[in-house]
C-alpha cells in the first residue's frame, strides 16, 4: 500500500506550490477555512471539519463572471479559466458535494462554463475522517467517512503519515515526483455514529408539504441565513454589476456572481412587490424541500452531504437531522392512520 | 395533458446558447406606453446574432443595463425578420429605472431567447380568449400579432384588457387596429375610471363573467399580477372552462434564466426553463402556489 510520511507531505506541498495554487485548511482567527498556502506549516492538518465547505474553491462566495468596459463601444470579456488548484484536506463529504452540484451546473444544459472551469482545474486530495463527529450524518445521506466519491486522491492518517490511494488521472498527475513508499498498512476504520435518521424519498416528502410541522419549525427561525452560508450544496446565486474603475470616457465594471439564499425574506419578491414566499415558514420549508425533494426530482441526488455545519451555526437550534427524523416519524404516523 | 410546450432545457441543449456573455444591442425606439411604462426596442448589433434570434410568443430575455444589472423581460412584440426586440418596461426597480434613463443609440446586453413560449400550434383552429392585466398585456401582444398575421389559422379572438386606471392600459394606440380585424372583439375595463370613460369599470373577472365567452373549442391565455391570474382562473372555471383550456405565463425574479441560480423555483419547477408559460392544468397541481 502507498504511504507518505509527514515530511514527504510537506515536500509535496512545496513542490506543488511551484506549479499550482495549493489550498489547505488554515486557522483563520479561530475558524478553519480553505486558503492558499505556500508551505505545509501554514496549514492545519489536525482538524475535524472546516467551518466553510470546499465549495468555496469551485463555487466561490463572490467572483466576477464578466468584465464590462463601457466607453464609446461596450466591450465584454468573460472571466479567464482559473489557474490550477490542488486542494489538501478535503473531507469526503465535501468532495461528494461537488458531484451533487455537477448535476446542476454541468449535467443539465447549458453547461455553466465558469463552474466547469473551476472543476476541471481543481484536484481534490481528500483526508478520510477518523470518526463521525457530533453533528455528522454522512452515512444517512449516502456518504461515508472514507468515501472516494469526487476525490482524486484519498489520504488516511496512519502512524507516521498517511496511506495514499490514487483515485483518478488527475490524482496520478498530482503525485508526480513524490517520494511514495510501499508499506504494509492497516487502514484504521472510522468510528461511525449510530441511530441516524432515515431520509425518506422525494415522493414521500411531497405528502407533507402542507403539514403544520413547518409552521412550528419556523417559529424560531430568524432568517439569518447562516445555514445556507455554510452549506456545501446550497448553490443559489445573485448576479450584480460593480463599478471597478472610472477613467475619462471609460467605465469598467465587473459582473459578480455571489452566493444567495432562498431563506432571505425578499428572495422571491417580484417587481411590484408580490412575494409568493412571504412567510418564514414558506421560506424555511423551501430550503428543506429543495434538499430532499426538488433537487432529487430535478437533478438526481439529494442536496445534503450530512456534514452538519448548518446545525453548528444555527443560533436557534434548528437541526436538519431532527427534521429528517421528524419527517420519517410523520410519515410513519400517517401510514398507521391510513 | 401536459403543457405541450417543450421544457426549454431541450431548446437550451440544442442551441449553442451563451448564458454568461450577453449579445450587444442598441436601443432604436423608446416611447411612452402608459404611466411609468415605456416601450423599448433593441436591435442586436451583430447581423448574425440578429438573424439567429428567432423566438416564440411568450419567451423572454435577460436585458443588461451594464453597470446596473440584468433583469428578465418578456418579449412584447412578435418575431419578425430583422424586426428588433421589443420590451414593455415598467419603472419599478433598479434595472428598469436605469433603462428609463437610457437614450436612443445606447447599448444594452441581451441574453436569450429564454423560456418555453406559448404552444401556438395547439391554438390553431380554435377561438382564442386573451386576458391581459396591466403590463401583463405585454407578453400577450406577440400572440395577438401572430394570430392577426395568420388570421385564417385561428378562430374568433376575444381580448379582455384590464388595468387599474386608464393611464395604465398598454398598447392603447393599437386597439383600433385590433378591433378592425375580422372576428375580433375587444373589451376594456379599469378599476377606477374618470368621468367620461366609455369602457367598462371593474375587475377583469366581473367583465369575464358578464360577457360569458363561449367555452367550446376555445383556448384562453392569461397574464397579469398573480392575484389576477388566480381569480381569472376561478372565473373561467365557473364559466365552464376546463383547466386544460387555460394557459398562463408566470413571473419571477430571475438571475440566470437557465435553471441554475435557483431564484424562480415553484416547488421543483423553474419558471425560467419549465415555463414561463404553463397550462393551468399543470399549475393547479404544483406543490407550491404561485400566488
Amino acid at each position: 500500500m502507498k504511504f507518505i510520511s509527514y515530511k514527504t507531505r510537506d515536500q509535496w506541498v512545496k513542490n506543488l506550490s511551484a506549479k499550482a495554487r495549493v489550498v489547505a485548511p488554515v486557522d483563520s482567527k479561530g475558524k478553519i477555512i480553505y486558503k492558499q498556502i505556500n508551505s505545509a506549516d501554514e496549514a492545519v492538518w489536525n482538524f475535524e471539519k472546516t467551518d466553510l465547505p470546499a465549495k468555496t474553491w469551485y463555487f466561490p462566495m463572490t467572483e466576477p463572471i464578466l468584465y464590462i468596459e463601457q466607453g464609446k463601444q461596450t466591450k465584454l470579456t468573460e472571466a479567464p479559466v482559473p489557474s490550477p488548484v490542488v486542494m489538501f484536506g478535503v473531507r469526503p463529504c465535501d468532495a461528494r458535494s461537488g458531484l451533487i452540484l455537477d448535476e446542476l451546473f454541468i449535467g443539465k444544459p447549458p453547461i455553466d462554463r465558469q463552474y466547469a472551469n473551476h472543476r476541471e482545474t481543481l484536484t481534490m486530495i481528500g483526508l478520510a475522517c477518523s470518526e463521525m463527529w457530533e453533528t455528522c450524518f454522512c452515512t444517512a445521506v449516502g456518504g461515508a467517512p472514507d468515501s472516494h466519491d469526487g476525490l482524486d486522491i484519498l489520504l488516511t492518517e496512519v502512524e507516521g503519515g498517511y496511506a495514499l490511494e490514487v483515485l483518478t488521472e488527475k490524482g496520478n498527475k498530482a503525485i508526480d515526483g513524490v517520494a511514495i513508499e510501499e508499506k504494509d498498512l492497516k487502514i484504521p476504520e472510522a468510528t461511525l455514529r449510530e441511530g441516524l435518521p432515515v431520509v425518506r424519498n422525494s415522493k414521500e416528502w411531497s405528502t407533507l408539504f402542507n403539514d403544520l410541522y413547518w409552521k412550528e419549525l419556523s417559529n424560531s427561525c430568524i432568517s439569518c441565513r447562516a445555514c445556507a452560508f455554510v452549506c456545501p450544496t446550497c448553490r443559489c446565486y445573485d448576479v450584480r454589476d460593480e463599478l471597478v474603475t472610472i477613467k475619462p470616457g471609460v467605465k469598467n465594471y465587473e459582473r459578480l456572481r455571489a452566493w444567495d439564499t432562498c431563506t432571505m425574506a425578499g428572495y422571491r419578491r417580484i417587481a411590484g412587490g408580490h412575494n409568493p414566499r412571504e412567510t418564514t415558514e414558506k421560506r424555511l420549508r423551501n430550503r428543506f424541500y429543495c434538499k430532499f425533494m426538488y433537487y432529487p426530482e430535478d437533478f438526481g441526488p439529494i442536496a445534503c452531504i450530512g456534514c452538519g455545519r448548518c446545525i453548528e451555526v444555527c443560533p436557534v437550534g434548528i437541526n436538519i437531522q431532527e427534521i429528517i427524523a421528524q419527517v420519517d416519524h410523520l410519515l410513519d404516523t400517517a401510514a398507521v392512520k391510513a | 395533458m401536459t403543457s405541450g410546450s417543450k421544457n426549454s432545457y431541450e431548446t437550451l441543449a440544442s442551441k449553442d446558447l451563451d448564458f454568461i456573455l450577453p449579445a450587444l444591442g442598441t436601443i432604436t425606439l423608446m416611447q411612452d406606453l402608459a404611466d411609468n411604462i415605456k416601450l423599448v426596442r433593441v436591435e442586436l448589433d451583430d447581423p448574425a446574432a440578429r438573424k439567429n434570434f428567432v423566438f416564440e410568443p411568450g419567451q423572454f430575455t435577460e436585458v443588461s443595463v451594464f453597470g446596473v444589472g440584468e433583469s428578465p423581460f418578456g418579449l412584447a412584440g412578435a418575431w419578425q425578420p430583422e424586426g428588433g426586440l421589443e420590451f414593455a418596461v415598467n419603472r419599478v426597480g433598479t434595472v428598469t429605472d436605469a433603462l428609463f434613463r437610457l437614450d436612443l443609440g445606447d447599448q444594452v446586453g441581451i441574453r436569450g431567447p429564454l423560456g418555453n413560449g406559448f404552444p401556438m400550434h395547439l391554438y390553431r383552429g380554435k377561438d382564442v380568449l386573451v386576458l391581459g392585466g396591466g403590463i401583463g398585456g405585454a407578453p400577450l401582444r406577440p400572440i395577438i400579432q401572430t394570430i392577426f398575421k395568420n388570421r385564417k389559422d385561428y378562430g374568433k379572438v376575444t381580448i379582455l384588457w384590464a388595468a387599474r386606471t386608464p393611464g395604465l392600459l398598454v398598447f392603447t394606440e393599437e386597439y383600433d387596429d385590433w378591433c378592425a380585424q375580422p372576428d375580433t372583439l375587444m373589451h376594456i375595463t379599469v378599476d377606477q375610471a374618470p368621468d367620461g370613460w366609455t369602457h367598462e369599470v371593474g375587475l377583469i373577472t366581473t367583465l369575464l363573467e358578464k360577457i360569458k365567452p363561449p367555452v367550446e373549442n376555445t383556448v384562453t391565455v392569461t397574464c397579469g399580477p398573480p392575484i389576477m391570474i388566480k381569480f381569472a382562473m376561478m372565473s373561467l372555471e365557473k364559466l365552464g372552462f376546463a383547466p386544460e383550456q387555460n394557459w398562463v405565463t408566470l413571473e419571477a425574479k430571475m438571475k440566470c434564466g437557465i435553471g441554475k441560480c435557483g431564484r424562480c423555483n415553484l416547488g421543483e419547477k423553474f419558471i425560467c426553463v419549465d415555463g414561463p408559460v404553463f397550462c393551468f392544468s399543470e399549475v393547479r397541481e404544483f406543490l407550491e402556489s404561485f400566488v
